[in-house]
């Protein structure tokens, strides 16, 4: 038969290590990640037979990985634009390819320097064409950061709340980075440390952005079936969706304050053999703290527009709370591994190998990557 | 000094700016269903249709969503600190929003829902429409 329809399931994780340093060649971090993932599987080079990347720009192609790992031919591999819902848009990727028969056993990377998509100090613009000609002529540089503020803005104008709502996702993060020896920022803040950092696209704080890292993570999926044989206790692939909302756009979507997270996260539970009451950790995005609140609501952890009361002055998510969410420490306070740390977090959550910040008893775990109008989630049980 | 970046049109949005450089604003409407969209596309979003036109609106706007600018990341940008970014619902042309900045107010007197008016800035060759608050004695 040409094409399988399998289970699949996350069987190994990886990273190299994460730091502030300009000017590295990520490749050798990739590779480190990789084989740390590899290995992490029980599994040698030789068994990988797909790779998937994010974003696939410059030498960090799947192809190139593979030369790197002496790896003689792919059965699959894809190296999924900029456009997709980050990191966890080349692990969909995989899950996908396995899934269908396509390979085997996929291996998943994604590195990045912390000079990657660095906004600030630019000299050279290119023309104001295309989408740019009715944004660039209005000041609004930055990548997505003014329609961040915009979004700020609008979510208090819809639903009211506060900046604490937000701080609280900034001030979690800190709680659990200083429980994870990997994250590089792991001095705890407070909320007056939220409040009082800088407005850079007023509403938006220096505290609502993620925190650029030079690092590496990878992700080795297989086949349910494969997976009862490797190293460590399987990770299943529950569910996956993405989702765009209607006419998708980062400045003129439908919906601003949500962009695709509701439309994906409806999909996600349509298909999943769990329920949002059911889950026991989250991992999601902090590229902006308005993302993550999105995602909390759009996966229907709460309400929609219910984050505030439900984040319960930060007890709800921190440690030892009712729903403990990006123990890692996020983006905000690992650092900006970009998306597929989220996963990685999820699976050793499951297994259980998270130390000082494991959450007890975890055995369902939804992760979410990106906003606008790239979204993607995944759930994951063990 | 970089100045600040005019728009460079193609052939869809061209009217836009043709418009705009004579004092007019017109969104782009599809003559087979009439749907209004914005950005200026190269077919209908709705129907497919090609045969796209431009549509003359006031120029009277409601205030959606805005952010105050803190930071500049164009160096051009930096002496017009802080300046506000916004979203704004054209009066009659429901269903869109097209960004602009907001002139001639102080940022801390701008909230959702206010009333707006357009204005345009000379940059270069090129015409930008941005919005004000509406005047009193209108205009
Ligand atoms: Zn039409």
């Amino acid at each position: 038969m040409a094409f399988a329809t399998r289970a699949t399931a996350v069987v190994g994780v990886g990273y190299s290590t994460i730091h502030r340093e300009t000017g590295v060649d990520s490749r050798p971090l990739a590779v480190t990640a990789a084989k740390q993932a590899i290995g992490d599987a029980g599994l040698t080079t030789a068994d990988i037979d797909g790779i998937f990347e994010y974003p696939g720009q410059g030498t960090q192609i799947a192809v190139e990985m593979q030369r790197m790992l002496g790896i003689r031919d792919l059965a699959v591999f894809g190296d999924n634009s900029p456009s997709g819902p980050s990191g966890l848009a080349a692990a969909q990727n995989a899950v996908m390819a396995v899934a269908s028969g396509a390979c085997e056993t996929a291996l998943v990377f994604r590195s990045v320097t912390r000079e990657w998509g660095q906004q600030s100090g630019k000299s050279e613009f290119p023309p104001a064409d295309g989408p740019d000609q009715f944004l660039a002529p209005y000041g609004d540089y930055g990548a997505v950061i003014p329609s961040m503020g915009m979004r700020k803005y609008r979510r208090f104008v819809d639903f009211g709340g506060s900046e604490e709502d937000y701080g609280h996702i900034a001030v979690n993060a800190r709680r659990w980075s200083a429980l994870n020896d990997r994250a590089v920022l792991r001095t705890p803040i407070t909320m007056d440390d939220y409040l009082s950092s800088r407005y850079i696209a007023e509403p938006l704080r220096l505290f609502d952005c993620d925190y650029p890292v030079t690092g590496a993570c990878a992700t080795v999926i297989t086949s349910t079936e494969r997976a009862a044989d490797l190293r460590r206790k399987p990770v299943v692939v529950d569910a996956m969706a993405q989702g765009t909302g209607s006419r998708p756009s980062w400045s003129f979507a439908d919906d601003l304050v949500f962009g695709g997270t509701i439309d994906c996260g409806n999909r996600l539970w349509e298909r999943s053999s769990v329920t949002p009451q059911d889950v026991k950790v989250a991992e999601l995005y902090d590229g902006f703290t308005h993302i993550t609140i999105s995602w909390v609501e759009a996966l229907g952890l709460c309400g929609i527009g219910e984050f505030g009361d439900w984040v319960d002055g930060g007890r709800t998510i921190g440690p030892g709370g009712r729903l403990p969410l990006n123990t890692n420490g996020g983006q905000l306070a690992e650092g900006r591994l970009h998306g597929l740390s989220f996963l990685n977090e999820a699976v050793l959550q499951l297994r259980e190998e998270c130390g000082d910040r494991q959450v007890a008893g975890a055995d369902v775990a939804v992760v979410a990557n990106a906003h606008g109008p790239q979204c993607g989630a995944m759930v994951l049980t063990s | 000094m970089t100045d600040k970046q005019a728009p460079v049109p193609d052939r869809y949005s061209a009217f836009y700016w043709e418009n705009a450089a004579r004092g007019r604003l017109a969104v782009q409407a599809c003559e087979e269903c009439g749907q209004v969209q914005f950005p200026p596309n190269a077919v209908c979003e709705s129907c497919q249709s090609q045969s796209l036109t431009a549509r003359p609106v006031s120029g009277r706007a409601t205030l959606y969503a805005m952010t105050v600018i803190r930071q500049a990341f164009h160096p051009a940008w930096k002496d017009s600190l802080p300046y506000v970014i916004a979203q704004v619902q054209l009066d009659d042309a429901p269903g869109i929003r097209i960004q602009t900045n907001i002139v001639q107010a102080d940022p801390a007197d701008l909230k959702a829902g206010d009333p707006l008016e357009v204005v345009y800035e000379q940059r270069g060759d090129v015409t930008v429409p941005q919005f004000r608050p509406t005047q009193k004695n209108g205009t």
